[in-house]
């Protein structure tokens, strides 16, 4: 039976920067994230 | 202390300059990647949002990932563009040592005291430097913030972290809860 991929929480904001570091790590290699949504869109013309 | 990029505006006169804020956020990025150090190529030095749009060609808007690929020809920078990451995710990322430029949909900052371009409502680009843990507010980088009329502000702002991320989730193409970013490296290991 297959394993569901379970994501790991975020820690908590007040958490040490270690475990900020090392789920910033994860999140960073993983694939699902480098994929670029059809939909996005682009900047615009702003106001001088 | 974390690095702090200088603010580099995008109304600086140059060709597209309107057009110019994610070249500008991401010149500010480079600034934060490199802390400061000219990588001693035959592009110039410091980064410069002209210089990255004469890498991307015609005038109009722009994305993360062409940005991304200029700043790596001119600066030998490679940033890390992430699309749909959870909000708290992003968090762990800005605590954790990085800097982010982020793409927004200023309609959102319009009604706010953060408004830099009044009557702009459409898709920009920010830069991100840090978080503070006091309130958990952002110390945002927008490029507009140039103080060139009374009202508008000058250089890098704390915004609510609320804000931050309904402008971000507002922009087109984001999932609800998440938000698009291209990060600096880690500079504070």
């Amino acid at each position: 039976m297959p394993v569901k991929d379970q994501k790991k929480p975020a820690p908590k904001a007040n958490a040490p920067v270690e475990e900020h570091r090392k789920h910033a790590d994860e999140i960073l290699a993983k694939d699902e994230y480098k994929e670029k949504p059809g939909a996005l869109g682009k900047s615009d013309e702003a106001k001088p | 202390m974390i690095y702090r990029p200088p603010f580099i505006k995008q109304g600086d006169g140059s060709r597209c300059e309107w057009t110019n804020c994610n070249c500008a956020s991401h010149a500010m990025a480079v600034m934060r990647h490199r802390k400061g150090v000219d990588p001693r190529n035959e592009h110039g030095w410091p980064p410069a949002p002209a210089e990255i749009r004469n890498r991307l060609g015609a005038c109009g808007g722009t994305d993360l990932a062409e940005n991304d690929l200029a700043v790596q020809h001119l600066y030998g920078v490679n940033m890390d563009v992430r699309y749909n990451i959870p909000m708290a995710s992003f968090r762990s990322l800005i605590i954790s040592g990085r800097g982010a430029v982020v793409p927004i949909w200023y309609g959102v900052i319009a009604p706010t005291r953060f408004d830099a371009s009044p009557g702009f409502t459409g898709g920009h680009g920010i830069y991100v430097n840090e978080r503070r843990s006091s309130d958990g507010a952002y110390l945002v980088y927008d490029p507009l913030a140039d103080h060139r009329r009374k009202a508008i502000p000058q250089g890098p702002q704390w915004w609510p972290a609320s804000l931050l991320q309904k402008a971000a989730e507002a922009f087109p193409g984001t999932r609800g809860g998440c938000i698009h970013a291209s990060f600096t490296r880690d500079t504070e290991v």
